[in-house]
């Protein structure tokens, strides 16, 4: 689950102590936020195609004794059940970066479509969106997630399903936004003179520059669906066991942490936070450069 | 300004009532089968039947709205499936517990957060402005059961400076007489201190990691306030006009302070809800854990009971909310 960030206050760039004049001048590399962005969502990606054939042993299967320390014979320790916590970290980004990928994505393409549609005809079908979207927005998120998880079966389409109902009204919102304020541009005018019609107008001129907003929204939700998902794994409303997903290690081995072993939930809680910071980072570094260029 | 509040209260409760029509056809529209949960997937027939009938669930989905809407606007929720008690009385007992641990959690937040905004505020790129971007960073991308869990794993079982984390009294404690359903309230006003003590010493470790985690963006947005009111024309101006420096800071304090209180608000509300993962580590029976086991259970009266409790509380949170920004800046009102 997520707390909402800090909306950016109107007429100041959130990072603009870092946003300096110099960054116009530095090459695309030479940012190292943008190089760890770019790491570590790479590693993330590499991970969920091959993380599991890579792995020393077989995630899913006990492979020792319950509870071993790390050693050089398990890298990150053994679990209760005997199975390898470094196999089951690498392994887990196929389930949760595919899950969060994947929803970010189709929340993406149709917050954009919508929120393009909502601000290009504004009328009835715009006040109907932004009612809708304003009723899911007021909604508690985690407990919406839960219902909709829960009640529609514990499995990934699911998951995806339900992270992407939650998270397309903020892509209709920005998308939005960014419509009204490009349809009063004089290009889009020239465009209608040049005898074009509204919908190419909103799909080929319109739509290409509203995108900016979404693009950057993009690489933080999948931080967020990242964390929801291991959110709802922990309360029991998310993967099932024993599928390797970093939330539900957590939450299974939470009762052994207060009984002093702590390498099954350090090291997932590692993964999720690198995993999280990496797509942010790349966030970031994307809205700095097209702030400053 | 009566006006004002009125407009504000009556979006409001037609948002609860979206809210409260959209999750009564959406958990039917699901394909979970509450009935089969109940009984068990082997029954027979008749028995299924039987607590279909039991539940309404046999009733066409037109008549159970009505049924459930007419209810509501008599102040009943309807009752458990699974417990068979008024929904009412099991939020009524879960909602405080709830409260006392956000609301001592945002108190403390915002008296960390706020100076420490302001101190950022004042020096850009100074070491503190590093380190609190480094904070924020991290402590947003860590799923708060996780920074639980580390904080107990620390407190607990490394130095003994809080409690096993299995609620909110010692387990031999007998708990004072439930009157607010606070801990903390309860246990003063029947002047029971060694409860008070007890309830004080379970609740420090939960608030501190849920100031802990809000922290983050109260920060961020008392600097962004902070720094834009600093740079604008009126503050300029009362310097140019060389009123004294305390002068000049209470006005900017007081210009910055509307978008903190907005996003305390709205974190307010969010948490909610969304201090589900906290209640679960800390073994607490708030509306969080309440709301995990509904969901879990198919328990439809008790999930649509906690949607509607906490949309109505996070409503009553930002009309106070607003009518607090109306008070600090009147323009607010047109």
């Amino acid at each position: 689950m997520t707390i909402p960030q800090a909306p950016p206050v109107e007429g100041e760039h959130p990072l603009e102590n870092l946003a300096n004049e110099k960054l116009k001048t530095k090459r695309w590399f030479h940012d190292p936020l943008l190089v760890v962005g770019i790491v570590i969502v790479g590693v993330a990606i590499f991970l969920a195609a091959f993380g599991e054939a890579i792995a020393p042993y077989d995630p899913t299967v006990p492979v020792g004794p319950p509870s071993v320390p790390p050693s050089g014979q398990y890298w990150f320790g053994t679990d209760t059940s005997g199975l390898d916590v470094f196999s089951r970290v690498i392994s887990a980004p196929r389930i949760d970066v595919t899950l969060a990928v994947s929803a970010a994505l189709l929340s993406g393409i149709f917050g954009t479509l919508i929120g393009l549609m909502a601000g290009f005809y504004r009328g009835v079908f715009s006040s109907l969106v932004m009612r809708i979207s304003d009723v899911l927005q007021a909604f508690p998120v985690f407990i919406l997630a839960m219902v909709l998880v829960a009640l529609s079966g514990r499995n990934l389409t699911n998951l995806i399903f339900a992270l992407t109902f939650l998270y397309t009204p903020i892509f209709i919102r920005l998308t939005r936004a960014e419509v009204l304020t490009q349809r009063e541009r004089s290009y889009v005018e020239a465009a209608r003179a040049a005898g074009n019609s509204d919908f190419k107008i909103a799909l080929k001129h319109v739509l290409p520059n509203s995108l900016t907003p979404s693009l950057i929204q993009l690489s933080v939700t999948v931080g967020f669906g990242i964390l929801l998902t291991a959110g709802l794994s922990f309360v029991g409303a998310g993967v099932r066991p024993p599928n390797p997903e970093w939330g539900l290690m957590i939450a299974n081995s939470a009762p052994q942490l207060v009984l002093g072993e702590w390498w099954t939930s350090l090291f997932p809680g590692i993964a999720v936070s690198l995993t999280v910071v990496g797509f942010a980072a790349l966030s970031n570094a994307i809205e700095r450069r097209v702030a400053t260029s | 300004m009566g006006r004002y509040v009125l407009k504000r209260a009556g979006i409001g409760l037609l948002q609860a009532l979206g809210i409260t029509i959209v999750v009564f056809f959406v958990i039917r529209a699901l394909p979970a089968d509450p009935v089969a949960r109940l009984v068990g997937f082997n029954s027979s027939p008749e028995v299924y039947k039987q607590a279909q009938a039991s539940l309404g669930l046999d009733a066409s989905i037109w008549s159970q709205f009505v049924t459930y809407m007419s209810g509501l606007f008599r102040g009943d929720l309807g009752v458990s499936w699974v417990t068979g008690s008024p929904i009412l009385e099991e939020i009524r007992s879960a909602l405080p517990i709830t409260l006392q641990l956000i609301t001592l959690s945002f108190a403390l937040a915002l008296l960390v957060s706020v100076p420490v905004g302001i101190a950022t505020a004042k020096r850009p790129g100074g070491k503190l402005d590093k380190g609190v971007f480094g904070y924020g960073l991290f402590a947003g991308a860590q799923p708060e059961f996780w920074w639980g869990l580390l904080f107990i794993f620390f407190f607990y079982y490394s130095w003994g400076l809080a409690p096993a984390p299995l609620g909110q009294y010692a387990p031999g404690l007998d708990p004072p007489p439930q009157i607010t359903g606070m801990s903390l309230v309860d246990s003063l006003i029947t002047g029971n201190f060694t409860a008070f003590i007890d309830a004080a010493w379970h609740l420090w470790l939960p608030v501190m990691t849920l100031a802990f985690i809000v922290s983050g963006p109260i920060i961020k947005m008392t600097r962004q306030s902070m720094s834009r009111v600093l740079g604008s024309e009126f503050i300029l101006y009362q310097q140019a006009s060389g009123l004294p420096s305390g002068q000049i800071a209470r006005s900017t304090i007081r210009a910055s302070l509307p978008p903190v209180l907005t996003l305390a608000g709205i974190l307010f509300g969010f948490l909610l809800g969304g201090a589900v993962l906290i209640e679960q580590v800390f073994a607490f029976n708030g509306l969080g854990s309440y709301s995990v086991r509904a969901v879990l259970n198919l328990d439809y009266p008790a999930i649509q009971g906690t949607v509607l409790i906490i949309t109505v509380v996070s409503l009553v949170v930002y009309l106070v909310l607003d009518l607090l920004l109306a008070v600090i800046d009147p323009r607010v009102k047109n």
